[in-house]
């Protein structure tokens, strides 16, 4: 028990990567009494600072902390010493970063034994996202996620139990996206975006146990709502290519919709020791309809005037039904075998009447259609034998067979034209696997499996694919040791249309623990991924085919904690982590952006200049801790980020933060 | 002190092959009174464990001694590790507890756990869960007695738990573009189950094998990113069919919005090229329009026009 003590603490420390709030407690670790409760508490407030070099925006991207006063952390218990609390038996609350941070969390649980459990999840997150990569520094992001879930169990320990529920999800910002006008060859120009998002859900269930089953009904409204403004950013805008004619002079689109997804859940559940089974259907009906008004005035392409209003209204439904079926044997200690059949079956059907008026000539009307239906049932059995305390050995063939219909087609003054396809896969998977303990602190795990399909839906879908995993865990006195290995292959080949995939995947962890006051932890990891996949586009209206896509990714990362408390005042931790993408082993110079100029008829080039991405991210950091008193600690913490990309998009995405925070950690 | 001497006592009795020291009254009381089965009651433990005893009240296990109403098996220190009687008539020893976990093999961990927990509603797939085949038992993730967090009584911070064996995920969320993991602003149970889930909806059903569903049968991406659900009258068969990760790395990327390739046109046209039998068509994906030349920047960045790529309402090739 000592032993695992002095492993528990240090590594609670070490599960905190950015520099606060502060891992230690202050205070009595076993708390005060009070009345007939036990009260734990710490808080600690603080004050984070921030320089920055290099693109702020990127920054915000990957990091995002500022500068300014924060409630970094707090930690309160609440609980009844004999576990018969009047209004309740435990208050538990939990919080981070309140105040100004971009990652902010608070979770709270109430409790009053066989009454009651009341549990909130609320979180916050502040994001910014330059998506160079995705629209040309077109499409950006300041964003910021509410998310709230509270749950309310009645009669939490009883054979009947009532749930009550509540989710909301909020996204709210400004952001910049594009709009091509006014036909198929026009420009792209940028709009602004009041992001206003919100999703509702209730619920509403109950739990009851019946004939040795237990069986569990759960009821959910799910709502969906989002009203966007879109509009030009400013006065009339040129379009993204210089060399267009097009100009937006006014915009006006408004397309607010509400979707609603309302689902049942229902759950048997029986378990003894040598049988289990568990069943379970949910079927979600999830409609939505909208409609689209568009107004967009300017020059077109030609130089000629435009007015083009379009609008469009219809309605989208999802209705869904999945269920499974478990079933658990164990005939003999030594033995276990589960079977698990599935089946899932959804059918998205939408259409929307399409008009458009262009320069006050109304077109006549077109109205859109698609229905995709997928059905898939799964059928999994797997068993694990134990030939003693030290070897054992699992396996599973894994059977999944899917159809997909699809109808896409329109309806155009009176004649209706659509097409309907359907088509089958079926995918047999094996899986074989081996454990062994040859003595107490080591263990070795090696497992593989192959799987066939016969039609993937895609060119980059799993066909022909085998994985290896491999897993070593070593512990003996101070030292802990595991190390992993991976691998996934992928072949999916259909005539021309090559891709393979390749996949290694390779770590070690190294963790030495000499007292709850000396700790060093040290990791390593190696990803390959390299993927060929076949291609085939058009450049100056000529399709090019034969070409591969080759993309090759070569991602080390590292890092080192080191713990020292050279007395029980005294709180030192070091940290390091550095991830850097080697790319496919180019030198840096020779990485150009993903541009071909108009001259370049080699389009390839093109392709393969965008295939490698090295990049490197570190981030050293330090942090003391001082006991000033009982039940006060001081804390000071600084973290380096430093960004570098060796591939420039646009413009220069560098950057070097340096941050930190200085705090005091009270208890009361 | 009356204790300590008495524990050294009887361990230099045993040492010697001697018979033990008698009992102390109370528990020579407590094995007196003890049940047909062996059970003695909570109370006698804590006469010598009073350090797992003095934050007892703190583990929701308490709740089976606090409520009063359980049977003797499954309330309190012997609803986990059996009946004690064995145990305090030898005066202690990890092999006379009939459920000592440490001594345990993986699978007689989980049944023992599962005697009371077997019926939670999102641990029904643990016995055919990845975790339980590879013998990663409850008490590798869970620390009963000296849990340092609030909640589940976990041995350590639910990341760190999780990074243990899985360092390769810790590295994919070091990346500059990540979900907030690391942060603290998510956990690894917001998209997985750990005590495993049924099979996928999406894909082929087999993988990814511990990712929990949301609103019952839905990647649980939707459950955070619910603008992507829908329904839309113009669905993107890639989302539905395959789910998210046919263009998106969950974890954590070099690439913005997490994607697979750090150009956006090549991550589209590994899919549209027109051949095969793939696609909702069956006979090869769309292949791009031929006024798109590729040379041209403003054609590389397929997302400047097909806005909508998740699904769009009014447009069945995204582009509004």
């Amino acid at each position: 028990m000592k032993n695992l003590l002095l492993l528990l603490f240090p590594l609670t420390a070490a599960a905190q990567p950015t520099v606060a709030p502060t891992p230690e407690m202050a205070g009595s670790p076993r708390g005060e009494n009070a009345g007939g409760y036990n009260v734990l508490n710490t808080f600690e407030f603080g004050y984070r600072f921030r320089t920055l070099g290099g693109n702020y925006g990127k920054y915000r991207s990957d990091v995002n902390f500022g500068n300014g006063v924060r409630l970094l952390g707090s930690q309160l218990r609440v609980n009844s010493r004999e576990g018969h609390g009047r209004l309740f038996d435990e208050i538990s609350l939990t919080t981070q970063g309140l105040g100004n941070d971009p990652y902010q969390s608070a979770v709270l649980r109430i409790e009053r034994n066989r009454l009651y459990r009341y549990d909130l999840h609320w979180r916050l997150n502040e994001y910014f996202n330059p998506a160079l990569p995705v629209a040309d520094g077109l499409h950006l992001l300041d964003t910021r996620r509410r998310f709230q879930d509270h749950d309310v169990t009645l009669l939490p320990q009883s054979g009947f139990k009532l749930f009550f529920g509540y989710t909301r999800n909020s996204q709210s910002g400004p952001g910049l996206s594009t709009i091509q006008l006014f036909d198929s060859r026009g420009d792209e120009f940028p709009l602004f975006m009041d992001v206003q998002r919100r999703r509702n859900e209730l619920r509403l269930g109950g739990e009851a146990d019946i004939f040795g089953f237990k069986l569990n009904v759960l009821r959910g409204w799910d709502d969906f709502r989002e009203d966007t403004p879109l509009r030009l950013r400013g006065g009339p805008e040129p379009g993204a290519n210089p060399t267009d004619n097009n100009v937006l002079t006014s915009l006006r689109r408004l397309e607010p919709y509400q979707g609603e997804s309302p689902y049942w859940r229902l759950l048997l559940v029986r378990n003894s020791r040598r049988f289990g089974m568990n069943a379970r259907y949910v079927t979600v009906s999830g409609r939505r309809d909208f409609v689209f008004e568009e107004l967009g005035v300017g020059t077109d392409r030609l130089g000629s005037a435009r007015n083009r209003q379009i609008t469009v209204s219809g309605s989208g439904s999802r209705p869904v039904a999945s269920g499974s079926l478990n079933l658990s044997f164990v005939p003999v200690e030594r033995l276990s075998i589960t079977n698990h059949t599935s089946f899932h079956h959804a059918r998205m059907d939408g259409g929307g009447t399409f008009r458009e008026t262009d320069n006050n000539l109304s077109l006549p009307a077109v109205f859109n259609f698609q229905f995709l239906g997928i059905r898939s049932i799964q059928t999994l059995t797997d068993a694990v034998v134990a030939l003693d305390k030290r070897v054992s050995f699992y396996g599973g063939y894994h059977w999944s067979t899917r159809r997909i219909r699809s109808r896409e087609g329109q309806s155009f003054e009176g004649t209706t034209d659509f097409s309907t396809y359907t088509q089958e896969n079926r995918l047999h998977s094996g899986l074989a696997g081996l454990r062994l303990r040859p003595s107490g602190g080591l263990t070795v795990q090696i497992d593989a499996e192959l799987g066939r399909a016969d039609r993937p839906f895609y060119p980059i879908s799993e066909k022909n694919y085998h994985a290896i995993n491999g897993r070593v865990q070593w512990r003996a006195g101070s030292w802990q040791l595991s190390a992993q290995s991976r691998t996934f292959y992928n072949a999916n080949s259909v005539a021309l249309w090559a891709h393979s995939s390749r996949s290694r995947q390779h770590s070690v962890d190294l963790n030495y623990t000499r007292s709850a006051r000396v700790w060093v932890e040290a990791g390593y990891s190696k990803s390959h991924l390299d993927t060929k996949t076949g291609l085939a586009f058009f450049a100056a209206s000529n399709l090019i085919e034969g070409r591969q896509s080759v993309y090759i990714s070569n991602l080390h990362a590292g890092h080192l904690a080191v713990h020292l408390a050279p007395h029980a005042r005294t709180d030192l931790y070091l940290g390091y982590s550095i991830v850097r993408d080697t790319g496919d082993g180019r030198p840096a110079r020779s990485v150009l952006p993903p541009v071909a100029p108009e001259s370049d008829t080699n389009a390839a080039g093109a392709l393969f200049r965008a295939q490698t991405f090295p990049v490197s991210f570190q981030s050293p950091q330090a942090r003391i801790s001082l006991r000033l008193h009982n039940r006060l600690r001081w804390n000071l913490g600084y973290q380096y980020y430093g960004y570098r990309e060796d591939f420039r998009i646009l413009f220069d995405q560098n950057y070097r933060a340096h941050t930190g925070f200085t705090s005091l950690l009270w208890s009361f | 002190m009356g204790f300590f001497a008495f524990f050294v006592a009887s361990g230099v009795a045993a040492s010697w092959g001697q018979q033990p020291a008698p009992l102390p009254k109370p528990l020579a009381e407590a094995v007196a009174g003890a049940t047909g089965e062996g059970y003695v009651g909570s109370a006698v433990c804590r006469i010598c464990h009073p350090d797992v005893w003095q934050n007892f009240f703190r583990n929701p296990h308490y709740k089976s001694l606090a409520l009063a109403n359980e049977k003797p098996e499954r309330a309190g220190c012997e609803g986990c590790h059996g009946p004690a009687k064995q145990h305090v008539q030898a005066s202690g020893g990890k092999t006379t507890i009939p459920a000592a976990f440490s001594l345990l093999e993986p699978q007689q961990v989980l049944d023992n756990c599962l005697k009371c927990h077997g019926r939670d509603i999102g641990r029904v797939d643990i016995r055919r869960s990845p975790h339980s085949q590879a013998g990663v038992a409850c008490n590798r993730c869970h620390s009963i007695h000296k849990s340092p967090v609030a909640k589940f009584l976990l041995a350590r911070q639910q990341r760190e738990v999780c990074y243990g064996c899985h360092a390769n995920i810790r590295a994919q969320f070091a990346m500059p573009f990540k979900h907030r993991v690391n942060e603290g602003f998510i956990n690894c149970t917001d998209c997985h189950n750990p005590h495993g889930t049924p099979a996928p909806t999406w894909r082929m059903g087999l993988r990814p094998r511990m990712v929990a569903q949301a609103l019952g049968n839905e990647e649980s991406c939707l459950k955070c990113h619910s603008d992507k659900r829908g329904p839309f009258a113009f669905e993107h068969p890639a989302v539905r069919v395959e789910g998210c990760e046919s263009c998106h790395q969950p974890h954590g990327s070099a690439n913005a919005k997490l994607l697979r390739r750090p150009a956006v046109f090549t991550l589209c046209l590994e899919c549209h090229s027109g051949g095969g039998n793939f696609g909702r068509q069956g006979d090869g994906i769309t292949l791009q329009s031929p006024s798109h030349d590729m040379r041209s920047p403003r054609y590389q960045n397929c997302t400047s026009c097909h806005v909508r790529i998740h699904g769009s309402n009014s447009d069945r090739l995204f582009l509004r």
